[in-house]
């Protein structure tokens, strides 16, 4: 792949982009063999892969909309890899079909007889009930369609000269899209995790789900910026500063999602509920237990101490593994809150885990190369670029 | 420039083309002029008049204190089911208060947010003396106040130690360390200015008393670089405590089992709650003493809006758990959780509940409009109810769970007493008289800090200004 300097366009792609829809293919199509194997195992799998991506798109989504808010200056270099992750967000409804066809092996609350019989899950039918459940999925994707529409638009649009009126459009739009996006984020964990066991139920989750979605895309954008900068592209724009600063985001994402983390747990077992403990109890039965100190360890405490001083920031060998790291285990984070439901006694890793992440990765980054070509690679009209380019991490 | 081939035009333009945050052309000594002036000039006649009634306040505070010690916890409007009164609202309210100072310093400092230099000083004083008056309800609240060391884990010959896991004694090591680390930074922060006023002391007394504070300050480079070393840090340490006293505050009432009381994004959304109704606290001061002190300079509308829109993010954040409490109070099929949230917004405490939505949810949106947030007399007002909202906010969780619990049998509603009323109003007096006595003899606005933030501190500013004029 090749850097064209004067359109701030990549060229010479293809072959990464043929390669990765040969490896979505492929994926999917091991995957799909799953169907047929162990069709519980399928659905699960495939639906951990897919929150893995959504979460990341989303997690792109909050960052460009924090992005128009704030002002930022140093992350205007870097806007453009969130912004086609956005713009392929909505795609990835697609990718919920699969999943509607499969809601009886997923969502006990869609077996209509069961209900019936079941007090506590009688009484929420009005809301957990298939038609319903489509539906709102399909709004949470128009919905953030709409938004990534305007937003990558009026980017786009900058590309050719920017004006103060388009900027300030995008943080018009973005001030209400927030508001929108927590909502939706919010019940989207609800519908797609939580209602997973549908008798359990946990304020902060939305919260929870969204934290590993933000600490998911900081991962991603360290390992593909540092990607992009190994093959010679944007070297000058993305420099070590921009680094720093995603790796301080992810320090504190690493610690604001330990702090969502610990005070769900905290104050689950503190009260012992048993409706609410059911959930911790069923991760520390048998080899499920091993997950939950994976979980301290790999995703608080060791990013935390590895992430602490300056030079761990702007180290790229030493980021790229950390980054790579991070990103596993906001995997198995999602594996832990899911899989459970399916394994009771411990766990039991599948090939299909692997087949159905790489899978989807491979359609996703398909689809992200074919719309990162498609543009400048980074907003280089807007009037915050060279202060972007040239932005430097004060001291203290 | 070049970047990638391509020539960009020189943007070597620093804090020059930026707004400025401090406007009327300040120079550095105009700015230690004004802001030392407040404390080495005449008292204001305001002032006196001010510290007249909220001393008197205060006063009131200690007397009721005194009648409470003398007759107990019985002269509150405390009842069977409705052990926690107004004495724990307060507490949460105070300490919810104490979170701007901290935040403005901390947290916007290690988010490089420059505007923070104008308010942090006095933010940070207000809470601390936020924190006094939130540690003096609980104190008072363990009706015999000569074992109130019990809270305390001492080592004692009747081997009696207080229970570990109890969040009331997480409290007691939460609030102390936010108030010791509080103090800390603060005083840090105060070292450059407290040199200042030394050197400009012209009395004796006054010289020695304030050498004595600012600890040999020489404002050599190798003192800035160790004092903005130790600053960092010490901002590092403070903001994972503003998080975490508010959420230990918050588990005062989570990890019960009470409906409406324990539920699992109480530790965030009192974290919110805390700053919004910090920052409301902050505006509603700033506005009073740019005011009064003519700081309209220093403390301009820009930074006054900045703070509008963190209130109104933070607004919506607790507006954000209010409803996703209320819908999983229905989603968990639980009938006492959806009892307790039904109860709220239409039972006997529904009055409270709707002055906390309207304060909290509804009237911030105003803030929406750029009209409204540039607006001083409106924003104060704004500001003002904001607290009103969130201490209502408070009472509601605490109140309004317990008077209506799982026994229908032993209901009961809750009316304060005079002496309750007295408390709340007395711990005020309190607050503002420190508050008062901190404006009159140290510098509410940080010089040093200030001065950092004007274009001059730029280290190419004369030869760029210089470049510019040559140009023209």
């Amino acid at each position: 792949m090749k850097f064209d300097a004067t359109t701030f366009k990549l060229t010479e792609f293809k072959s990464v982009q043929k390669r990765s829809l040969i490896i979505g293919i492929l994926g999917l199509l091991v995957t799909a063999v799953g169907y047929f194997i162990n069709t519980d195992q399928f659905f699960f799998s495939y639906l951990i892969a897919y929150l893995f991506w959504v979460s990341i798109a989303l997690g792109a989504l909050f960052f460009v909309l924090l992005f128009h808010l704030t002002g930022t200056i140093w992350g205007v270099a870097i806007r453009r890899i969130l912004e086609t992750l956005i713009k392929i967000l909505p795609i990835l409804a697609v990718f919920f079909i699969p999943i509607l066809f499969g809601v009886h092996h997923l969502y006990h609350w869609s077996h209509v007889a069961d209900v019936a019989t079941d007090p506590i899950l009688s009484k929420k039918v009005g809301y957990l009930n298939i038609p319903f459940f489509a539906i709102r999925t399909a709004f949470y994707f128009g919905i953030w369609y709409l938004i990534a529409q305007k937003l990558y638009k009026t980017s786009i649009v900058m590309d050719s000269g920017a004006t103060i009126d388009q900027i300030q459009k995008l943080r018009k739009i973005s001030a209400p899209s927030m508001i929108i996006f927590a909502l939706t984020t919010t019940f989207a964990s609800f519908d797609w995790i939580m209602s997973l066991y549908p008798h359990w139920y946990s304020t902060i989750f939305g919260l929870y789900f969204f934290s590993g979605g933000l600490v998911g895309v900081l991962g991603f954008m360290i390992y593909f910026g540092l990607y992009l900068n190994k093959r010679g592209v944007m070297n000058e724009i993305i420099t070590v500063e921009h680094y720093h600063n995603l790796a301080t985001f992810t320090f504190g994402f690493i610690i604001f999602w330990g702090y969502m983390a610990f005070s769900q747990y905290l104050l689950i077992w503190y009260a012992n509920i048993p409706e609410e403990t059911i959930f911790y109890l069923q991760r520390s039965q048998g080899t499920w237990s091993i997950l939950n100190k994976t979980l301290v360890i790999g995703h608080f405490a060791i990013p935390f101490v590895g992430l602490l001083t300056r030079n761990s920031k702007r180290n790229f060998t030493y980021l790229k593994y950390m980054a790579l790291f991070i990103l596993a285990m906001h995997w198995i984070d999602l594996y832990w809150v899911v899989m459970p439901t399916l394994h009771k006694t411990g766990i039991k890793f599948s090939i299909f885990d692997l087949t159905s992440l790489i899978g989807i990765g491979g359609i996703f980054m398909w689809l992200f190369w074919t719309q990162f070509g498609k543009h400048a690679i980074t907003p280089y009209r807007d009037p915050k670029f060279m202060k972007s380019v040239k932005h430097e991490v004060p001291y203290s | 420039m070049r970047v990638c081939g391509v020539s960009v035009k020189d943007t070597t333009t620093l804090l020059l083309d930026e707004e400025p945050l401090i406007t009327g052309n300040q120079t550095f000594s105009s700015i230690t002029e004004k802001i030392s002036g407040i404390v080495e000039g005449e008292t204001n006649k305001i002032w006196f008049i001010l510290l007249g009634l909220t001393s008197s306040l205060a006063l009131m505070f200690f007397g009721s204190m005194g009648f409470l010690f003398w007759e107990g916890v019985g002269i509150w409007g405390v009842n069977n089911p409705v052990g926690w009164g107004w004495s724990i609202v307060n507490f949460v309210f105070w300490v919810g208060i104490g979170h701007a100072g901290t935040l403005i310093s901390a947290i916007l400092f290690i988010f490089r947010q420059k505007w923070r230099t104008s308010i942090n000083r006095f933010a940070e004083a207000m809470t601390l003396f936020a924190v006094v008056c939130a540690l003096i309800f609980p104190g008072i609240h363990v009706g015999r106040i000569w074992i109130a060391y019990y809270m305390f884990p001492l080592p004692n010959q009747m081997a009696m130690w207080p229970n570990f896991r109890s969040p009331l004694l997480w409290d007691v090591f939460a609030v102390g360390t936010y108030f010791a680390v509080s103090l800390m930074f603060w005083y840090t922060g105060l070292i450059p200015d407290l040199a200042t006023l030394r050197d400009r002391a012209k009395t004796r007394f006054r010289k020695m008393i304030l050498a004595i504070f600012a600890l040999g300050w020489r404002g050599g480079n190798k003192q800035w670089k160790n004092y903005e070393f130790a600053y960092l840090l010490l901002a590092a340490l403070s903001t994972p405590l503003v998080l975490s006293v508010h959420s230990v505050v918050s588990a005062d009432f989570a990890s019960a089992v009470i409906p409406g009381w324990h539920t699992t994004i109480f530790p965030p959304y009192f974290v919110a709650g805390a700053i919004f109704s910090g920052f409301a606290m902050v505006m509603t001061l700033a506005i009073i003493a740019r005011k009064v002190y003519k700081l309209e300079h220093i403390i301009t509308v820009n930074h006054l809006e900045k703070m509008t829109k963190i209130i109104m993010l933070t607004g919506m954040m607790v507006g954000y758990a209010y409803a996703i409490e209320f819908f999983v109070a229905w989603y968990s099929g639980n009938v006492f959780e959806s009892f307790t949230f039904v109860n709220r917004a239409f039972g006997p405490y529904a009055w409270a509940y709707w002055i906390m939505v309207s304060c909290n949810v509804i009237i911030p949106q105003l803030f929406w409009f750029k009209k409204i947030r540039t607006s001083v007399p409106i924003m104060f007002v704004i500001s003002i109810l904001v607290n009103i909202g969130m201490w209502f906010e408070r009472f509601v969780i605490t109140v309004s769970s317990l008077a209506n619990d799982f026994l229908p049998s032993s209901w009961d509603y809750y009316s304060p007493t005079v002496w309750d009323i007295s408390l709340l109003i007395g711990s005020f007096g309190l607050f503002f008289s420190l508050f008062l006595l901190f404006i009159r003899f140290l510098p509410m606005i940080s010089i040093a800090e200030v001065k950092g933030v004007l274009p001059q501190a730029d280290p190419h500013y004369y030869e760029i200004t210089k470049n510019r004029s040559r140009d023209e």
